[in-house]
């Protein structure tokens, strides 16, 4: 057997072709997301504050941070705006908006004395 | 007693019919007869002369329907429901008697053999009762299969207009097995195996033909340890389970295999379930065991699983009293007082059903904390190679091989009452096999005849050193495959050590003669299915009174045997008890841990024999029980000495690490060290005399056992006895 070629794998872009215009791209809907921020506490009446908003939205974007795929960075802008859209025209609910804090969900025990505590195996 | 003669023996015996167990070689090995070709369907087949028809068509994968052949029972040929037609017979001849003859064509499949079934179905059914509705064997039952099988598509019955059905009054013969004798075929199966198997030759038939019934002669008991067998062995609905009556229809429940913890024995069982609750308990076959039985008390003790648990974990309060908690305080409370105790005062006992995975883990963590005493309820003594040596205190012979035995010497034991299933087995060996059985202790019914050598511990002493002029010696030192079973009950008092020292002096001596050098003499038969696991891990057997006597925290895994008590204890000991009934233990106890029963965990169980079989989850612990390994492991990180292990999986590596025979799931390993466990004992001069008398206790059927206080030791079947509804 020879050596194995480098594959070049050409695929389609989502939109944009390089980091750049993927960046411009994610600042732009930070932005957007941020100054909707004031709107939001006014028509969800939820308990949160801008400040926390604003932090739940820096958690957000840094919890994918790490994604290097200009092809998905381009599919989670995409489905950041449609989220967006979701707010501004109402179609998201109270209940909706403030799951992003997930305040009903306790985290699963993973140590043995606590999934033993818990009666899960 | 009829003993049958050999040619039956052949028939009967396993290796004729099944493949022969792996490891057994024989000395001299036995000239085949040259085998006979037949044509079952014009499929040809070769089998041995003396093969019954039915059974050569069992091997080319033909079943021939029948209702009172059973294989392991002798054959009858009443019911007639085997009819086949065979070329060149003027008539149909019933298959299950009917031995080849060469160049035989059967056919099963003519007109005329359906012809026949068809016409014994309607007889059958003519009087047999149209209620399967009501019926507990509906669904099960033999006769609806067939008669959907073979049976005619309509009824010429027309004497119910006239004179309606026969009707047969039901017999009263006891708690435990319902009869409605209408339903009765006269298959008599169940008479078969009352006298053959059971050895008890109550019941019988009275009168003849449409007067005939199946019946205890006069109004008594049916009482036999293996009586619950006659249930599974009733085709149809005349021999039902009492507490089973309509409880449930065989296509509602789940069945999950498992093992008995009963008895030593470790009997492959089918624990049917539904909703979360334990209805019944069957045997599953298993020829090295307990073939397709199962004793009373394994099958009907799954009462006592539902009655008198531990539900909740508890701790006692300033009062004393035990109160319901949540499992983050018991623990806690738990582990401060094992933290507060110096690990030479920490003391562990493992009761009769403790579980492998939990024996390794308790273990485990008196060891981490820096302490050695973990014991067993049940006691060995010490003294030579105590238990340091697997053979001294297995079944060395194995269950199944006893059948090959031509001698057997019974010291100090019981068997009926001690192992139904190895009585059984003994009764079988001897009236097939020309068995002969010879005992040392009281003089009990063991449903066979045997040699009452006399009761007197000194006449092991006299056996082994070759003083006794008792004929039993000579019978000994003749026999090709003696056999000696020691009950372990007898271990337990100081003369235990010399019991077992000469029991091992006169086994090897035996055992240097034979010419079969892989044929194992010595066998101790344990009382309990924990205590051969225990004993493999290292833990101490038999708790004694000086390691008690300085306890400051006491650690009872299910230990309801009565060896620990308050009186025994200093009066600041904290007692912990982790199991799954309010037992003894329980009621001792400053903290209580809710286990899980053998239904309920997947867990190892060593059986007498040194075989680890595992039982299987049939149904969730009730309440907040956990399993028993886990609560260990749970206990040992709040202690502060966490154990390695989180899974099953891991849990069982660490049992590998242990001892490796632990996780060989359902295989033997033989053990050899005879000679030197004896060498071991002699050494350090244990021998003295001997003078007791040996006592093991009286067989006494399930019944007798609720009538009588405390009659039965293990805790499963006091709290199913506890409660008369469930009798």
């Amino acid at each position: 057997m020879c050596g194995m070629k480098p594959v070049c794998k050409i695929v389609k872009p989502l939109l944009t072709t390089n980091y750049y215009d993927a960046h411009v791209r994610v600042i732009g809907l930070y932005k957007a997301y941020y100054r909707f921020i004031p709107y939001l506490l006014r028509r969800f009446d939820i308990p949160k504050s801008e400040e926390d908003c604003r932090w739940k939205l820096r958690e957000m974007f840094y919890k994918n941070a790490c994604v290097t795929d200009i092809r998905v960075i381009d599919m989670l802008v995409i489905k950041g705006f449609m989220n967006l859209k979701e707010m501004t025209n109402n179609w998201q609910q109270k209940g909706h908006v403030i799951a992003n804090w997930n305040p009903s969900i306790e985290n699963k025990p993973c140590d043995f004395v606590g999934k033993f505590l818990a009666g899960v195996d | 007693m009829l003993r049958q003669p050999l040619s039956k023996a052949l028939a009967l015996s396993p290796c004729a019919r099944l493949a022969p167990v792996t490891g057994r070689r024989y000395a001299q090995v036995q000239a085949q007869p040259e085998k006979v070709e037949v044509f079952i369907d014009d499929k040809p087949v070769y089998v041995l002369p003396g093969t019954t028809v039915l059974q050569a068509a069992a091997l080319v994968g033909v079943e021939i329907p029948r209702f009172c052949y059973h294989e392991r029972l002798a054959v009858a040929g009443n019911c007639r429901m085997c009819l086949v037609e065979v070329e060149k017979s003027p008539k149909p001849v019933a298959a299950c008697a009917m031995p080849v003859m060469k160049g035989m064509r059967v056919k099963t499949t003519s007109d005329l053999t359906r012809k026949a079934r068809e016409g014994v179905m309607e007889f059958l059914l003519v009087n047999h009762p149209l209620d399967c509705p009501i019926c507990d064997q509906g669904g099960e039952c033999d006769l609806q299969d067939q008669s959907m099988a073979f049976g005619s598509d309509k009824s010429r019955f027309t004497d119910i207009h006239f004179s309606g059905k026969r009707a047969v009054e039901d017999k009263d013969v006891g708690p435990l097995i319902k009869t409605v004798m209408t339903r009765c075929i006269h298959c008599t199966r169940c008479i078969r195996f009352a006298s053959e198997v059971a050895g008890i030759d109550d019941l019988g038939t009275t009168g003849r033909g449409t007067d005939m019934q199946v019946g205890t002669y006069v109004e008594k008991m049916f009482l036999s340890e293996l009586s619950g067998n006659v249930i599974d062995l009733c085709p149809v609905g005349a021999l039902t389970s009492k507490p089973y009556s309509f409880a449930a229809r065989p296509w509602e429940t789940r069945r999950i295999d498992s093992i008995d913890v009963l008895d030593p024995l470790g009997s492959n069982i089918v624990v049917a379930t539904r909703t979360n609750e334990v209805l019944r308990i069957l045997p599953r076959t298993n020829e090295e065991i307990n073939e397709e039985w199962l004793a009373d008390k394994s099958r009907f003790a799954c009462d006592g699983l539902k009655r008198q648990r531990l539900v909740t974990p508890m701790v006692a309060d300033s009062r004393g009293n035990l109160t319901p908690v949540e499992w983050e305080d018991a623990i806690v409370a738990a582990a401060q007082a094992i933290r507060d105790c110096p690990p030479e005062k920490l003391v562990a006992v493992a009761g009769e059903m403790a579980d492998a995975e939990a024996l390794v883990s308790l273990k485990d963590l008196v060891n981490r904390l820096g302490g050695e005493h973990v014991y067993t309820e049940q006691s060995f003594p010490l003294a030579g190679a105590g238990t340091d040596l697997r053979s001294s205190y297995l079944f060395n012979t194995k269950i199944a091989n006893v059948e090959e035995s031509d001698f057997v010497l019974l010291i100090g034991t019981n068997v009926r009452f001690e192992a139904p299933l190895l009585n059984a087995r003994l009764r079988k060996a001897f009236i097939h096999k020309e068995t002969d059985v010879a005992l040392i202790g009281p003089n009990v019914d063991l449903t066979y005849e045997y040699m009452h050598v006399g009761d007197s511990a000194s006449i092991v002493k006299e056996l082994a050193s070759g003083t006794s002029n008792h004929e039993v010696l000579k019978r000994l030192q003749s026999a090709k495959r003696p056999v000696l079973i020691l009950g372990a009950d007898q271990l337990k008092t100081p003369e235990g050590a010399a019991l077992l020292a000469y029991t091992q002096e006169l086994a090897l001596k035996l055992q240097g003669k034979l010419e079969d050098k892989e044929w194992k003499v010595l066998n101790v038969l344990q009382r309990n299915a924990s205590q051969v696991a225990a004993l493999d891990m290292g833990y101490k057997p038999g708790v004694t009174a000086d390691a008690l006597k300085n306890a400051k925290v006491v650690y009872l895994l299910g230990a309801d045997g009565g060896q620990v008590t308050r009186e025994s204890l200093p009066k600041d000991c904290v007692v912990i008890y982790q199991g799954h009934h309010g037992d003894r233990g329980a009621s001792i106890a400053d903290v209580v841990f809710p286990g899980a029963a053998y239904t309920e965990k997947r867990a190892t169980f060593v059986n007498a024999e040194g075989r680890p079989q595992q039982t299987l989850v049939a149904v969730t612990p009730p309440g907040k029980a956990r399993e028993d390994w886990k609560i260990i492991r749970a206990l040992s990180e709040v202690v502060g000495a966490g154990l390695p292990y989180d899974t099953m999986d891991e849990v069982r590596e660490r049992l590998a690490d242990v001892s490796p025979t632990l996780v060989c799931y359902g295989e033997v390993q033989d053990n050899n060290y005879f000679a030197q466990a004896q060498a071991l004992t002699q050494a350090l001069h244990c021998y003295f005399a001997i003078k007791r008398r040996l006592i093991s206790p009286e067989c006494i059927p399930l019944l007798y056992g609720a009538l009588s206080d405390e009659g039965h030791p293990v805790v499963v079947l006091r709290a199913a006895l506890s409660d008369p509804v469930s009798m």
